[in-house]
């Protein structure tokens, strides 16, 4: 049997297949935008050609496809979405365009002259419904049964796709929320519906509906394709399980995907954190930055001792989504970002991308902003003939036109300017690490620094120079680092209990009680996400405060029955996270818990790398050519090798070039390269 | 110290990173801290100044309580001159010794050294939930003088060479009401400044500290050439704005007003508050610093936006602020400043806004709706113990700008946006009040080529016992914000107190009684518009008409769109009539 990782991206569709020796192979077809399915089985039948199989008998012998799909976050971030209606508590009507008042979530104080934000939910589109319900969980107002049926006459008038359910404290008390659903499915068959306290039962409205807005937004979306790709699949033969990747890092069915479709943000780039994870281990380092640098965009994460990091302060676009996801940075920096020069007379690069049309001026496809790709080509990182194998080649006069401009407004000459613009985008790229290292009180210099994506390994080594990190590794399927991280992420699932105590009165049989409960949950669950029992890993954590506080920090909690030595050792925990965190922690205070939580996980299918011939130290036989090449100003001729016949054990010294088939691995002058037998490429500052 | 090169590329990290610095602060004490105010509402601010005093990073906060940080930063240099160590924390909430804002304001400021030479100032400033005085929170009209407004503290170490100066905090503590909430929150800022200090001091050991002090050189030499050549665009000349607050919360009804007169010659400006009214009894006088940050804010909201995030003491060089000491907007002790930031504070940001907007159209800035704060003080029956609530919930939201309709939701012109309001469900848990409406109020704003947010309909149902409200944050039941060329004002807004049957109006500036199942019901006004309404695309007449934020009377009247109510479509030929006349 095989298992496949497919991640669906902009531009390409990466399909990694492990086979039945535990061997991985990586098959990679254009992406289909129109219709996303289409591509996947494209995909996949082209790996069946490469096993030499029928697509029909291939699809058969897959049992596993995970699959990561960047659809969620392009319908949100595109506006795309579906439309939405709203039904909500009477009294409550704008409380996702109140919004708490934010306003300057990406944009300075300073800076008034921007556009007033747009709700997904039109006010017209949100209807006001008499009910009520405390903070108790006392209904004080039962629902209005006939103002839901009214309001949903209205919205099947206006065409909407789905209906999302927000009333007031429905997290301490559903029924209200459940009665309307129940309307809804009765009165408007066909439309997605779905409430808050489904999406996310937590405190705090403005951030539950805003999110149970968001996955009402990608619902239908994500119901259409994952219906339709499900049906393909099934014609095709194929009869395991498909898995969707949530923005949790951990997976879905594509039935419960689509329940809470918000879990799809984020499908695809949060698995690489996994992939760097994997590198890390199998190079010895569980301290690691993982940056994943594609056409338009620069996906970042911040790993510490191996563990995944997470968030439940994202914005997505100009909507917030308060669920728990991987903390992946995203920035506005690849190949395509375009470089400008701002009033003050600085080199800026980016935001703004070319994208995949135009693309790149050296594309030749009419683009004619200068981008970090034409700065690259210029500098001689990457190959005009063999750019993503030869399949584009480019056009090195065009790139020079378009850098020039550049080259002018800052009286530099050209190649003064594309290095000045390398330079830029690594520094911008180095800000984005800052943020997630740096800016949290790590220090970078403990960190190995993973570059994937297509364009990582061509700017990671010096992004890693300017900040000061001293190894670099390119993991072998660096061009499909997201798939890549599917095969090496958990499978499973995670659960969350809300207990409101004080640490020293907290009830020991209910804290028991809660994590039994959760325990059963995953159970039942990994098995009919056809797990093997036995092989299930549960991890425990708890969430804890001072008494008074508004956030919690999360700690680690013992397995099996706790009793007060366990709680004792949360509290020691805690104090030590919060000084970790906040340089303060204090010992006076009372604390208190608030929330329990378990993760479920499957141990996953083993696989291995290939291991590729071991050979010399000296790199016998792959040098391909020597070109000139700028590093920091100065120009090498720099000896290029190919990638397809390095050999484990080689060492090549800086400055060199190896050409890849879907990527470049550039070294500086300062770095030494060896690869490894899984053909990773390691990256070590000379001394 | 020798002349350091520094190449773009570390000027721009520098920069972004000490922006950074102070962003991480404010995330830090959010993360960290007790008070509602502080952590979910945000009234903190957070900056970076040199070892001269000058203003380095100010990214965000309430301009009054930060922007003109260097007076503070100055004194304290003054003050304790040789006397400073890295570890010392000073802190200072004394508009007359420090330059503060108002009382409950409290500031912690952190001297950053390298190997023993000064090199940084950082702050952390938030309003605590108490300052002692009369009455809880800091509201209070009708104080004798500024002691019975509360604790004033003039620069004083509460941490030296890294200890804490335990005696000196007890005795702050046991002055303030909740005095473990005020030590968690005091220990929360505190905290963040040594998050300020790790940070610059691991930019100093990267690129090493003379190319870090050669960078904010340059990074306040480039700031001071763009908002030259900013200034010098504007057509020389003088050019006036006026605004009024309702009262002075003693001498009842009677307005107090701002009058603003900018200067414009060649690359430099003054911006002349003299024709302002005199200092006052009650207690909305500004103080030098105050009037300062928010001349300064005014400005920069003026400037390119694509300065808008770097703004330090080079924005400020080419500015000259007048104020004649002993008038509203310079008070002198011991004039009382409890209502300062809301009220005469967010007239000064309009009269110098409209101002400003004669002089640049094209980036026109209308009044945003006034604060409708209040503070509840009362017992919380549920738990047996006191507590003092207060909140941005019941303001409207933004004015327009030239280009764009105001921003909904954000609340006062004073925090530019920088505040945030609660969550019902939160203040249901936290306090013994019911809220039962809050949303959008219909008509509630000023109309406008590009009209003003939504104002706001606010109501609530007292659960708890006997309690009191103090309305010293509010302001705007007789006095409206400004809109520009041709947009409306901001309406005026209304608050009531109802008891069974009985309505009594509650206006700004007061105080009453509250008993269980009253509620407190605020019609707030919503931000001024730009521009004449007639202007205004009749299809977003129509769509403003469709999500009920104007009613079809106000697009007949005010926007001369004719809408036909049953079909609710655009009657384009009745339109046309309609839009001839005027």
């Amino acid at each position: 049997m095989y298992r496949a990782c497919i991640d669906i991206g902009g531009t390409f569709t990466d399909c990694l297949i492990l086979d039945t020796q535990g061997s991985l192979r990586a098959f990679k077809v254009p992406s289909t935008p129109r219709d996303p399915a289409a591509g996947m089985l494209n995909g996949l039948a082209v790996a069946a050609r490469g096993y030499n199989k029928k697509p029909d008998d291939f699809l058969r012998q897959i049992d596993l496809i995970v699959h990561g799909s960047t659809l969620a976050t392009n319908a949100l971030l595109t506006g795309r979405g579906a439309k939405v209606a709203m039904l909500t508590t009477k009294g409550f009507r704008d409380v996702t365009e109140i919004r708490r008042g934010y306003r300057n979530v990406r944009t300075s104080m300073f800076n008034l002259f921007i556009p007033p934000y747009k709700p997904l939910v039109p006010r017209r589109l949100r209807f006001p419904i008499e009910e009520r319900t405390l903070y108790t969980g006392e209904i004080v107002t039962p629902l209005n049964d006939g103002e839901v049926r009214q309001a949903i006459g209205k919205i099947k008038e206006a065409g909407v796709e789905a209906i999302a359910i927000c009333f007031l404290h429905s997290y301490a008390n559903k029924a209200n929320e459940d009665r309307a659903a129940a309307i809804c499915r009765e009165m408007a068959d066909g439309l997605y519906v779905t409430s808050s306290y489904q999406v996310l039962p937590i405190w705090r409205e403005y951030e539950r509906f805003s999110t149970t807005v968001v996955s009402a937004t990608i619902g239908p979306i994500a119901s259409r394709y994952l219906n339709r790709l499900g049906d393909s699949l099934k014609q095709q033969g194929f009869k395991g399980s498909l898995l969707m990747v949530q923005a949790n890092g951990l997976v879905e069915t594509p039935q419960e995907s689509i329940r809470r479709a918000v879990y799809l943000l984020g499908s695809g780039p949060s698995a690489a954190p996994s992939a760097a994870a994997y590198c890390g281990r199998i190079t010895g380092k569980d301290h690691l930055i993982s940056i994943d640098m594609g056409g338009t965009s620069l996906d970042v994460s911040l790993i510490r001792k191996g563990e995944i990091p997470m968030t439940t302060e994202c914005w997505v676009g100009d909507e917030r989504v308060a669920i728990k996801m991987v903390d992946v940075h995203s920035a506005g920096a690849g190949g395509g970002s375009i470089a400008w020069v701002d009033s003050l007379g600085l080199l800026r690069v980016g935001p703004q991308s070319a994208g995949a049309e135009p693309g790149p001026a050296c594309y030749g496809k009419g683009g004619e902003d200068p981008t970090v790709t034409d700065a690259d080509l210029l500098l001689g990182y990457i190959p005009a003939d063999y750019f993503l194998g030869g399949e584009i080649s480019l056009d090195v006069d065009l790139a020079r036109k378009a850098v020039q401009k550049v080259a002018d407004r800052l009286r530099l000459d050209l190649l003064q300017a594309a290095q000045a613009i390398h330079t830029t985008v690594n520094s911008f790229m180095a800000d984005s690490i800052t943020e997630i290292s740096t800016k949290r009180g790590y220090d970078v210099r403990d960190f190995a620094l993973i570059a994937g994506g297509g364009a990582g390994p061509i700017h990671g080594p010096a992004l890693a120079e300017r900040l000061g990190i001293s190894t670099v590794i390119i993991p072998r399927f660096a061009a499909l680092y997201s798939a890549f991280g599917m095969f090496a992420m958990d499978i499973g699932r995670d659960y969350a209990r809300s207990y409101h105590s004080r640490v020293d009165r907290v009830s020991l049989e209910q804290v028991n009680r809660l994590y039994d409960e959760m325990e059963l949950e995953a159970q039942a669950a990994m098995k009919s996400l056809k797990m093997p029992k036995g092989e299930v890993n549960l991890a425990r954590t708890a969430e804890l405060r001072y008494v008074g506080q508004f956030h919690e920090v999360e700690v680690p909690m013992a397995a099996g029955k706790l009793t007060e030595h366990h709680v004792k050792e949360a509290v020691a925990k805690f104090h030590k996270r919060h000084q970790e965190l906040y340089t303060f922690s204090m010992n006076f205070r009372a604390v208190e818990f608030l929330n329990f939580r378990l993760k479920a996980t499957a141990r996953k299918a083993a696989f291995q790398l290939e291991k590729i011939a071991q050979g010399k130290k000296k790199p016998e036989g792959s040098l391909k050519r020597r070109r000139t090449c700028i590093f920091n100003g100065k120009s090498f001729n720099t000896p290029v090798y190919d990638g397809e016949r390095i050999r484990a054990g080689n060492v090549i010294r800086g400055p060199a070039i190896i050409e890849e088939q879907a990527t470049t691995v550039v070294v500086p002058p300062a770095f030494e390269c060896s690869a490894d037998r899984f053909k990773s490429y390691i990256l070590r500052k000379r001394k | 110290m020798g002349r350091a090169k520094i190449d773009p590329i570390t000027l721009s990290t520098v920069w972004h990173s000490l922006i950074s610095a102070c962003r991480e602060m404010r995330y830090n004490i959010e993360r960290t801290c007790q008070s509602y105010l502080i952590s979910q509402l945000h009234d903190i601010s957070v900056g970076i100044w040199d070892a001269k005093g000058e203003t380095v990073a100010v990214p965000i906060g309430l301009p009054s309580q930060y922007l003109g940080g260097k007076f503070s930063v100055q004194y304290i240099l003054n003050k304790f001159r040789k006397n400073i160590y890295p570890g010392d924390v000073f802190l200072n909430n004394d508009p007359y010794k420090g330059y503060c804002n108002h009382l409950p304001d409290w500031g912690f400021f952190r001297p950053i050294f390298y190997k023993d030479r000064l090199l940084f100032v950082t702050l952390a400033r938030g309003h605590m939930v108490d300052t002692g005085g009369a009455y809880p929170g800091g509201y209070f009209p009708n104080a004798y003088d500024i002691h019975a407004e509360g604790l004033c503290i003039p620069p004083i170490k509460v941490f030296e060479k890294g200890k804490e100066q335990k005696e000196i905090l007890e005795l702050i503590w046991n002055n303030v009401r909740w005095p473990e909430a005020v030590r968690l929150d005091n220990y929360s800022l505190i905290a963040s400044t040594k998050t300020c200090e790790d940070r610059i001091l691991g930019l100093v050991k990267k690129y090493g500290e003379d190319t870090v002090l050669a960078c904010v050189k340059e990074m306040k030499n480039r700031m001071e050439k763009a908002v030259r050549s900013e200034i010098a665009k504007i057509p020389d000349g003088t050019y006036s704005g006026e605004a009024a607050t309702d009262d002075d919360g003693t001498e009842l009804d009677v307005q107090v007003w701002v009058r603003c007169d900018i200067t414009v010659k060649g690359d430099e400006l003054t911006i002349d508050y003299s024709r302002s009214d005199g200092q006052r009894k009650g207690f909305v006088n500004n103080v030098f610093m105050t009037t300062y940050s928010r001349a300064c804010a005014s400005l920069f909201l003026f400037m390119d936006t694509s300065l808008a995030e770097y703004h330090n003491e080079g924005s400020m060089r080419p500015v000259k602020v007048v104020m004649p000491e002993g008038s509203v907007i310079n008070a002198k002790y011991p004039a009382t400043v409890g209502a300062s930031p809301v009220c005469v504070g967010v007239q000064i940001m309009e009269a110098t806004a409209t101002a400003f907007s004669k002089a640049l159209p094209h980036r026109a800035i209308a009044g945003w709706g006034r604060h409708r704060g209040h503070y509840i003080f009362g017992m919380d029956p549920r738990i047996g113990e006191r507590y003092v609530q207060t909140t941005f919930d019941s303001d409207g939201s933004a004015g327009a700008v030239y280009g764009y309709d105001g921003y909904p939701g954000a609340a006062t012109f004073n925090a530019l946006g920088s505040v945030t309001r609660g969550n019902a469900e939160e203040v249901e848990i936290r306090y013994p009040w019911r809220i039962v409406r809050y949303e959008f109020a219909k008509d509630l704003m000023g109309q406008g080529k590009w009209r003003g947010a939504p104002g706001t309909e606010w109501e609530i149902l007292n659960e708890g016992g006997d309690a009191a409200i103090a309305t010293g944050s509010s302001d705007g039941d007789v006095t409206q914000a400004p809109g520009q060329f041709g947009g409306e004002p901001t309406p005026v807004s209304i608050a009531d107190i109802i008891r069974g049957e009985e309505r009594t109006r509650l206006k700004s500036h007061r105080m009453a009684q509250l008993k269980p199942g009253d509620r407190i019901q605020k019609h707030s006004a919503g931000g001024a518009g730009v521009g004449n309404p007639k202007e205004r695309e009749p299809e977003k007449v129509l769509d403003d008409v469709l999500d009920e934020f104007i009613s079809v009377d106000v697009a007949r009247v005010k926007y001369g769109v004719a809408i036909n109510p049953q079909t609710m479509a655009v009657d384009w030929e009745e339109t046309r009539k309609l839009r001839a006349v005027s």
